[in-house]
């Protein structure tokens, strides 16, 4: 409800973050693909021609790209949502309007650069000629998911950032160990039988072999751990939405 | 029925806020190893009651830190009072520090949108009115398309009135705004005020410039430490705000 009442709102908010940065720089747009790709250039050159890692069924930067770009619209959520309240300060101590806007509305600027950088992907799938699965349309059912799970914790720290500045430099830590713990460089397989447990209740990972699954058909689509990340998305999201409204009538007092 | 005109309304309110002191862990730690103060309750409004029917214009008066700004923000609605009931019906258009949501990087048209909608003004509204916007603005043309990072604060000030005004509230919440821009610019923001009141707006105007409060106001509330010292009758409000500030 609150959304078709503030629609136009968030439509411009989020028109406004991404055109701010399309106004700042040079290259623009341009950016927000080159990033992605280059980082994939790296990762590729590392772990295919000094870590030689092979077996994977698709050619290493394919592999690569369907769990990086995910990642990174994570992470960018993460980073820009969490200092999002106390930016606009200004506002939030003078206008009412639901505050979750302000997050979404970031949120929603990483999606537009998510199917932004996505083209690339595309690129590729055309240059090593890879079959694509016939589900892929499923990626958009596991994206819904992981933009709520997102979204939920976006809202928890950004206000946790309201209270303390240090969630911000803590939480960028955090990000830098869940990378390593989810499987973006290499696949689940390559860790120890003993130690996979960990994927299951690592939400990033399940979403990230779920794309990998529909799209690049690697192995049958994991209802079960899908299911569980469902369930940790919707569970992070309700929590978070109901402290986040708790407090939302402090935040002008605080920030 | 004097109840029934009312637009806002206070009950016995409280506010209660936490100073924090430290913003950051280091700062947080090394507060605790002092043995320093780290968290600092304010009582910033102490059981305030008072009731505002239409087409009033009510001057806020008080020193730094009586609670004036805090009282604004809970009509606001962008804080919430700590006991007690807050009360407010109608449109609320707080004429905002200026350009609080301007993007620096956006031209004057798209901040004129952005800030529109901020303000809670439909798009299609703004669409009708933004020649009307722009003209209020006094800005050129030329000057229009063109980034608001390449403005002079005056004429960043002139649009996010601009703005502001043409918000069609039932509610205007005013704060020291007029202590900006040129005085030409000020006297056409005092006149489109008096339209607002002709035309049954509700005011709230919090002001350290009593002569315009005197002027403007047919109402005071003189906040003393975040209580009620006095309400009612304009020259007698502030003749005893101004008693109190020269015997301190």
């Amino acid at each position: 409800m609150t959304f078709i009442k503030y629609w136009s709102l968030l439509k411009h908010l989020t028109s406004r973050e991404i055109k701010a940065r399309y106004k700042q720089s040079f290259l623009g747009f341009l950016w927000i693909v080159l990033n992605p790709f280059c980082q994939m250039l790296i990762m590729s050159f590392v772990f295919s021609h000094i870590l030689r890692i092979s077996n994977l069924g698709v050619p290493y930067p394919i592999f690569i790209y369907a769990g990086l770009l995910p990642w990174i619209f994570f992470q960018n959520s993460l980073s820009n949502a969490m200092s999002n309240l106390v930016e606009n300060a200004s506002l939030v101590k003078k206008v009412y309007f639901p505050r979750e806007i302000l997050i979404l509305s970031t949120l929603l600027a990483k999606v537009f650069d998510f199917f932004l950088s996505a083209t690339v992907f595309i690129l590729l799938l055309l240059y090593f000629q890879v079959k694509v699965s016939a589900l892929w349309p499923l990626f958009l059912v596991i994206f819904a998911i992981q933009f709520l799970f997102t979204y939920g914790l976006s809202l928890l720290l950004s206000l946790g950032n309201l209270f303390y500045r240090d969630v911000q430099y803590l939480f960028n830590l955090v990000l830098t160990v869940w990378f390593y713990l989810t499987p973006v460089l290499y696949a689940t397989e390559f860790f120890p039988v003993r130690y996979r447990w960990i994927f299951k209740f690592n939400p990033m990972s399940v979403f990230i072999n779920a794309y990998r699954e529909v799209i690049l058909s690697q192995g049958q689509i994991n209802w079960g751990s899908l299911g569980i990340g469902l369930l940790l998305a919707v569970v992070v999201y309700v929590v978070s939405f109901t402290i986040f409204k708790k407090m939302e009538g402090t935040f002008a007092d605080v920030v | 029925m004097p109840e029934d005109n009312s637009v806002i309304d206070f009950q016995s309110v409280n506010k209660f806020f936490y100073l924090q002191h430290q913003k950051t862990l280091k700062e947080l730690v090394d507060a605790v190893f002092r043995r320093k103060k780290t968290l600092e309750r304010v009582h910033a409004l102490k059981n305030v009651s008072f009731t505002v029917k239409k087409g009033e214009t009510v001057g806020i008066v008080g020193n730094n830190g009586a609670g004036k700004s805090t009282l604004l923000t809970m009509i606001a609605g962008v804080s919430s009072p700590t006991s007690g009931d807050v009360s407010v019906t109608g449109r609320i258009s707080p004429l905002i520090e200026l350009g609080a949501g301007f993007h620096p990087e956006l031209t004057g048209r798209e901040n004129i949108y952005l800030n529109g909608v901020i303000l809670g003004i439909k798009e299609n509204e703004i669409k009708n009115n933004i020649g009307n916007i722009i003209d209020f603005s006094e800005l050129q043309l030329r000057f229009i398309d063109m980034p608001v990072k390449h403005y002079s604060s005056g004429m960043y000030m002139r649009l996010a009135f601009s703005v502001a005004v043409f918000t069609n509230p039932d509610i205007l919440l005013v704060d020291e705004i007029l202590a900006v821009g040129d005085v030409a610019f000020q006297h056409k923001c005092l006149d489109r005020m008096e339209q607002f009141k002709r035309q049954g707006v509700t005011i709230i105007f919090v002001s350290h410039n009593l002569a315009t409060v005197g002027q403007f106001c047919n109402r005071v509330i003189y906040l003393k430490q975040g209580a009620v010292a006095y309400d009612g009758e304009v020259n007698q409000g502030i003749a005893i705000y101004k008693s109190d500030v020269h015997e301190l």
